[in-house]
């Protein structure tokens, strides 16, 4: 209500003042309500919460700064979803309730599609905080944006990188409780076939699964030997299945994407060895994420754990630039600013969402865990033609 | 690579068994099944890895957290189920459940939503090899603890006094305080024993997962109570039977089902389930007294 807003300034100002300024209405600020449904307890709290760090840190920036675009002071209301589908649809109608012009949801596709439900009707643009099945945008329609690299795009970065290390045969773990455990290690497999390797076998698993055991005594049964298992498990499961099967006496190596670079991943130490993983970006020497690593330590008070702090923290740019493009805080202008925005300059590197969709195309960093520690590889975009469709 | 199945089958069927052996003491004698025993798990779970964090040897840190199970079962009782003496079964499962999601988010927002790696010694994630057969040192543990606890447990209830009128309390304990037992006594001593086998699973679950979370009490609980079901509400034996009989079914399926079909595991798992309880609807091991909740 920018409107009522200015009549209250001005009464305010003409009460103190005892004059009525007329040049106040319009430099005063307006507001723009941004809704996060994000989990703040359950599995993916920790995804999300790191995330929205981020996101807030951006937002307090650009808030000292007059707002989104310099003009726009946001108010972020958060709202938890407690990991839940259901639970997230009924907060984010709430948020939508109060007035939300951009919608933040949670780190995994299928919340962020119950949201997307309601938001697409409205033409709310609608960001996912580090949720990366590429099929998540396409299930909701034109509001529905990725901000971190698609699953598909990971996988063919971690296949480009087995096969250039010389690794044949590689035995895929999944779960088909999320799109995430269920695609991931399939993309893998496509690539990675492609380019002359074999998958030689397959295996699933439940998330909480207590036991692995069965599954891990079916690998080490396996005729044709893996000289790799690649999975999109995370925790608690990916502690529970490396242990045993490590546990089990079986050495070959295994590989993952985003969800395992985590700091209690790191803290398994020597039972992670060799273990391959991505991220969002690389703190090089000298390079604007290490600013911003520096930047965050002091702003929350300890470093960031992962690179969903500052993929967060860019989501905020990406807002504030796509504000500023469309001049105004019309969520449909604002949505088409986003998917228009094309080599835009964030902190890991560049940004695109045009021609894409709403799946951005960014640099994928390859880290190995090796000492308790994770290690930069390599960064890369893969070639788009290599990239599976989702 | 069949006798390396039976091994994880019987590995996982012992800790189910000392799950829904810690399930089963408490109903024999409360009638209540206590949906909270899997947080009992969780909070001995954060207690070894306290302990470890403390610079603890590990044998002293696994002895902490045991005991931290079985105080806090102790606790528990008298905070929670005591007030609620002589309610109905369902005030006391849904007492039950309240806990358990108080005792979640207690977790969640006092320690953290991210799962804490617990790093095990290096020698648990050893192997022994005999030509190209191994046995990892995990599941040998597993099985080894769970047989000597259910001894053990024996032991407790065929020799001693308070065993034994534990056992009578089981079948009447009405009769049993006309006798000039205390109650009180007989109930603390059912969630002591039942704290002290959550946090032996804890440690073995543990062992296996590398990591706790404030989430990892609900999927042993549910085992746990199926397993307890399965082998008869209130029956000992049963109960063991029955963690036996699901661990089995568990590794047998996922170790043969097809890829295609594995996914439906629990479904087929629950299916099974369904049908011992309408072959046998009192389990498979009836209890003396039997109850229903």
């Amino acid at each position: 209500m920018p409107s009522l807003h200015r009549l209250h300034r001005a009464a305010l100002y003409a009460a103190v003042f005892g004059t009525t300024i007329v040049a106040i209405s319009t430099a005063s600020a307006e507001e723009i309500i941004i809704g996060a449904a994000t989990a703040q307890t359950g599995v993916l709290a920790p995804y999300d919460q790191p995330a929205l760090a981020g996101l807030r840190m951006a937002l307090d920036e650009l808030n000292a700064k007059g707002g989104l675009a310099g003009k726009y002071t946001v108010k972020l209301m958060i709202k938890d979803t407690r990991s839940d589908t259901a639970q997230t649809a009924t907060v984010a109608q709430e948020l939508i309730d109060a007035g939300a012009k951009i919608m933040i949801t949670p780190c995994d596709a299928d919340p962020s599609i119950s949201a997307g439900q309601l938001t697409q009707p409205l033409g709310i643009p609608t960001l996912t905080l580090c949720g990366s099945a590429p099929v998540l945008t396409g299930a909701v329609g034109d509001v529905m944006f990725g901000t971190y690299p698609a699953d598909n795009v990971q996988a063919t970065a971690v296949a480009d990188f087995a096969v250039s290390e010389g690794k044949k045969k590689v035995f895929l773990l999944t779960s088909p409780d999320t799109t995430y455990t269920a695609n991931l290690p399939e993309y893998f497999g496509k690539v990675f076939e492609k380019k002359g390797g074999a998958i030689v076998g397959r295996g699933t698993f439940t998330m909480g699964q207590p036991d692995f055991s069965a599954e891990i005594t079916n690998i080490k049964g396996l005729a044709d030997k893996p000289d790799l298992i690649m999975t999109a498990a995370y925790e608690p499961d990916f502690p529970a299945f490396i242990q045993q099967l490590r546990g089990a006496g079986v050495t070959i190596p295994v590989y993952g994407a985003d969800a395992i670079g985590t700091p209690t991943i790191k803290a398994l130490g020597k039972l992670v060895d060799g273990v391959v993983y991505t991220a969002a970006g690389y703190a090089e020497p000298g390079s604007k994420l290490e600013a911003f690593n520096a930047a965050f330590t002091k702003y929350a008070g300890h470093a960031p754990e992962s690179t969903y702090e500052v993929n967060g923290y860019e989501i905020g740019l990406i807002l504030d630039q796509a504000v500023k493009t469309a001049g105004s805080d019309d969520p449909k202008a604002i949505r088409d600013a986003i998917a228009n925005l094309k080599d835009f300059k964030g902190i890991t590197g560049k940004i695109t969402y045009a021609g894409t969709n709403r799946m951005p195309l960014r640099p994928v960093a390859l880290m190995r865990y090796e000492g308790g520690e994770g290690k930069h590889v390599e960064t890369l975009i893969p070639d788009a033609s290599d990239v599976p469709a989702p | 690579m069949i006798a390396q199945q039976i091994i994880n089958a019987v590995s996982l069927g012992g800790v189910y068994a000392l799950l829904a052996l810690g399930l089963a003491i408490v109903f024999s004698i409360v009638g209540l099944i206590n949906f909270a025993h899997g947080e009992l798990m969780t909070l001995s779970g954060y207690a070894l890895l306290a302990a470890l964090v403390f610079g603890l040897p590990f044998p002293v840190a696994v002895l902490v957290a045991v005991s931290c199970g079985a105080l806090a079962a102790v606790a528990m009782e008298r905070v929670a189920f005591r007030p609620m003496r002589g309610a109905s079964v369902t005030s006391l499962l849904l007492t039950s459940f309240a806990v358990s999601s108080l005792l979640k988010v207690v977790f969640q927002n006092g320690i953290s939503a991210r799962p804490q790696a617990v790093a095990m010694p290096g020698w648990m994630t050893g192997a022994f090899s005999f030509g190209d057969f191994t046995i990892g040192v995990g599941p040998s543990i597993s099985i080894v603890v769970s047989a000597l606890a259910l001894i053990a447990l024996e032991v407790f209830l065929r020799r001693s006094v308070t065993g034994t009128a534990m056992r009578a309390a089981a079948e009447d304990f009405n009769v049993v305080r006309l006798m000039g037992i205390p109650a009180s006594r007989i109930i603390a001593t059912a969630f002591l024993l039942s704290g002290l086998l959550a946090g032996l699973a804890a440690m073995l679950w543990v062992a296996q997962r590398a990591s706790v979370d404030p989430l990892m009490g609900f999927t042993p609980v549910l085992k746990a109570f199926i397993a307890a079901v399965v082998g008869g509400l209130g029956s000992l034996p049963g109960a063991v039977a029955g963690g036996f009989l699901l661990g089995i079914i568990e590794v047998l399926l996922q170790a043969t089902l097809p890829a295609a079909i594995a996914p439906y595991r629990d479904a087929i798992v629950l299916s099974g389930v369904i049908a011992v309880l309408l072959l046998r609807p009192q389990g498979l091991i009836p209890a003396v007294r039997v109850q229903r909740s």
